[in-house]
């Protein structure tokens, strides 16, 4: 870097007299200037480079105009919309659910929702008149409260109206009342899937169940005008078939034993898929509250209960594990037992000694306790913790309610859980549970979404092959044998088995003898099951029908008879494989 | 020179002809683009009302009741036979001639 003197355009050929010293970053072209001015100006070169440096600078603008030419063609054109009006996207696009089969259980439709503009409006009282009578759900106190500010331009009234309604609104020719459309969830089966799908808000954003879920897994699009979903449908593994049939069996029961509520569910106990997930009365999801309600709560998942002898399956199957017992061991059931000062008796005592399996098909309480003791409360626990009621159960319908389990365990928990009293679980998880004493012992974790093609089972291992088969044969004979509690849940051909369980309800403190949760787990056919079926009816009434008894051989065996009757032809044709004859 | 200027200009000109041609070309594409899109989501609207309303008509607790009026009843497991039991017929006279 040096000092040179300046040479100006305006100074060519001049010699600088009083040069101001300035900066001169290159100096080869000043080297260049200089030797210009010496020579008195080469005026030929200088505009052939003023021609090049011109040439340059427009070409380079051109070059900018292309470019961004270029730039603006390969832009999506959507792009710029979607920014300004990302704000105001409120709504949610969801995709369709569908059943196994591809039935449609839920989808999106576009429909009219009515607002009022009321800074155009002539006469409140015409429109609060007229409108009311289209509208009747509208009050016309709530019309005029509505409109009331003339300032404002923009009032919802109704979202989400008929096309019908809205073209009588639209008929009635009233300035002020104008439609927007918008996405709102169809639900075309009704109660019949609500508890499991859930439902949306009025934003069609998910907030129960299987809504929910897909909100929460990111399956749903934000959305700024009623656009449809593009994406796949959500297919889950209920059937609607067997939903129906189901729905249908536990409305029947309720009727014939004019019990008070029903659940029941269906599982394939080889990939854990829900078939059918039904808790009657039900709730409808285009109306939310209902499922809030008591008397319509989905008892199956978010209700919990002490389910009684069907617990003898975890029992039985907890013995045998442990090798304490084998099938054909006796027990001593013929006095009561005694556990920390309590005396336990079966409501008809034996006056002999019962095997192993004959506790199980005669359902012995004191023979459960027995077996429960041989290996004590830890034991107990940590086989209940196994089978996973540590926890509540997760599916995708949501979590399901905790398992109460006794606060303290000592002797008389260990008896009164080994016959399924002292511990309150929710049916769904209770069948969770009994999916692995029949499957062949491993855990499957239960879903309400079809399983993909050739999907294989990685659950960790509950119980062995050897107690699997000791239960199938156990479950198989109280309900082939007429000295079974579960006989009447037979159905010629299908191999049917199961266990009873009749629990008392615990009212103000006391078990109300009268008052009953009748259950039967099933599982069909007997010597590889496919699937699992459990049902709960809640306080069964004594009728003619079942000679005035409400235990669960007389209510919820005859149910399950009925149930599988039905469900058989609508399952996978492999377990219709033995013919009625044989 | 002076030629090549001329042929420049009304290549220049030519080409800004082209350019706004092809510009509201696009635009008239693009119109109806967009028109097309909105009567396809129209469609896929009128499409969903149709789904809901065919699924909600053929639930099946609406088909249930109109099944058994028509004498139908669920299939039973009486009414399946196993291939072996097909062959051998219901008295074991059908059978005779086939071969498995």
């Amino acid at each position: 870097m040096r000092l040179v003197p300046r040479s100006s355009k305006r100074a060519q050929g001049a010699t600088p007299v009083e040069a101001r010293p300035v900066v001169v970053i290159s100096p080869g072209l000043n080297h260049r200037a200089r030797g210009r001015d010496q020579n008195g100006g080469q005026r030929k070169p200088r505009l052939r480079l003023r021609a090049t440096l011109s040439l340059v600078a427009v070409g380079a603008g051109f070059m900018l105009i292309a470019g961004q030419l270029l730039r603006l063609a390969s832009l999506h054109e959507d792009a710029p919309q979607a920014a300004i009006s990302k704000p105001l996207a409120t709504a949610f696009s969801r995709p369709d659910i569908v059943d196994r089969n591809g039935r449609l259980l839920a989808n999106d439709v576009v429909i009219p929702s009515l607002y009022a503009d009321p800074s155009v409006m002539l006469d409140i009282d015409e429109v609060a008149h007229e409108l009311s009578a289209v509208i009747p759900s509208l009050s016309q106190a709530f019309i005029r409260e509505a409109v009331q500010d003339r300032s404002r331009q923009f009032v919802w009234l109704k979202r989400g109206i008929s096309p019908s309604t809205a073209r009588a609104v639209h008929e009635l020719g009233l300035p002020g009342l104008a439609f927007q459309y918008e996405l709102k969830r169809a639900y075309p089966a009704g109660r019949l899937v609500g508890h499991t799908l859930g439902f949306v808000n009025v934003d069609n954003h998910g907030l129960a169940g299987i809504e929910r879920f897909l909100d929460e897994t990111n399956q749903t699009d934000p959305v700024y005008s009623p656009k449809l979903s593009h994406r796949k449908p959500v297919q889950l593994s209920l059937d609607l078939s067997v939903q129906h049939a189901l729905h249908d069996v536990l409305g029947d029961a309720k009727r014939r034993y004019k019990a008070e509520a029903a659940a029941g569910v269906v599982i394939d106990v080889r990939t854990g898929e829900i078939l059918a997930a039904v808790s009657t009365p039900g709730a409808d999801p285009l109306v939310p509250q209902e499922a809030e309600t008591p008397e319509r709560a989905d008892r199956l998942r978010s209700g919990v209960f002490e389910l009684g002898s069907i617990f003898k399956l975890f029992t039985l199957a907890d013995a045998l594990e442990r090798k304490a017992v084998t099938p054909d061991m006796s027990i001593d059931v013929t006095r009561p037992l005694v556990a920390d000062g309590h005396v336990i008796r079966d409501p008809h005592p034996s006056p002999r000694p019962l095997t192993v399996s004959q506790v199980f098909t005669k359902s012995s309480n004191v023979g459960a306790g027995v077996l429960a003791l041989s290996g004590g409360a830890a034991a107990q626990q940590a086989f209940l913790a196994k089978l996973g009621f540590d926890k509540p159960l997760r599916t995708e319908a949501g979590r399901g309610a905790f398992p109460q389990l006794p606060r303290r365990w000592n002797a008389i928990e260990t008896v009164t859980v080994s016959y399924g009293h002292g511990l309150a679980v929710a049916p769904l998880q209770f069948a969770a549970a009994a999916v692995p004493i029949v499957n062949g012992g491993t855990r499957v974790p239960l879903t309400f979404f079809k399983r993909p093609a050739g999907w294989t089972n990685t659950g960790p291992r509950v119980v062995s092959r050897e107690t699997v088969t000791a239960m199938r044969k156990m479950m198989r004979a109280n309900v082939a044998s007429k000295a079974g509690t579960g006989w009447r849940a037979d159905v010629p051909g299908l191999d049917v088995g199961g266990k009873t369980g009749t629990a008392e309800i615990a009212v103000n403190g006391r078990y109300d003898p009268d008052a009953v949760i009748s259950s039967f787990v099933g599982a069909f056919p007997m010597d590889e099951p496919r699937t699992l079926t459990l049902l709960s009816l809640f306080r069964p009434q004594p009728t003619r029908e079942t000679g005035g008894k409400i235990s669960a051989g007389v209510t919820a065996a005859p149910a399950t008879a009925r149930l599988i009757e039905r469900i058989a032809p609508l399952l996978p044709t492999e377990l219709l494989r033995k013919p009625a004859n044989d | 020179m002076r030629g090549l200027i001329v042929i420049a200009v009304l290549l220049m000109v030519g080409s800004a002809v082209a350019l706004f041609a092809i510009n509201y070309e696009t635009r008239r594409i693009a119109g109806d683009v967009s028109r097309k899109e909105d009567a396809l989501e129209k469609l896929r609207a009128d499409i969903a009302v149709y789904k809901a309303e065919r699924a909600h008509l053929s639930r099946p607790e609406r088909i249930a009741p109109f099944a058994r009026n028509l004498g139908l009843r669920p299939a039973r497991q009486s009414q399946y036979q196993s291939p072996a039991g097909l062959l051998a017929g219901p008295d074991g006279r059908l059978g005779q001639g086939a071969t498995p």
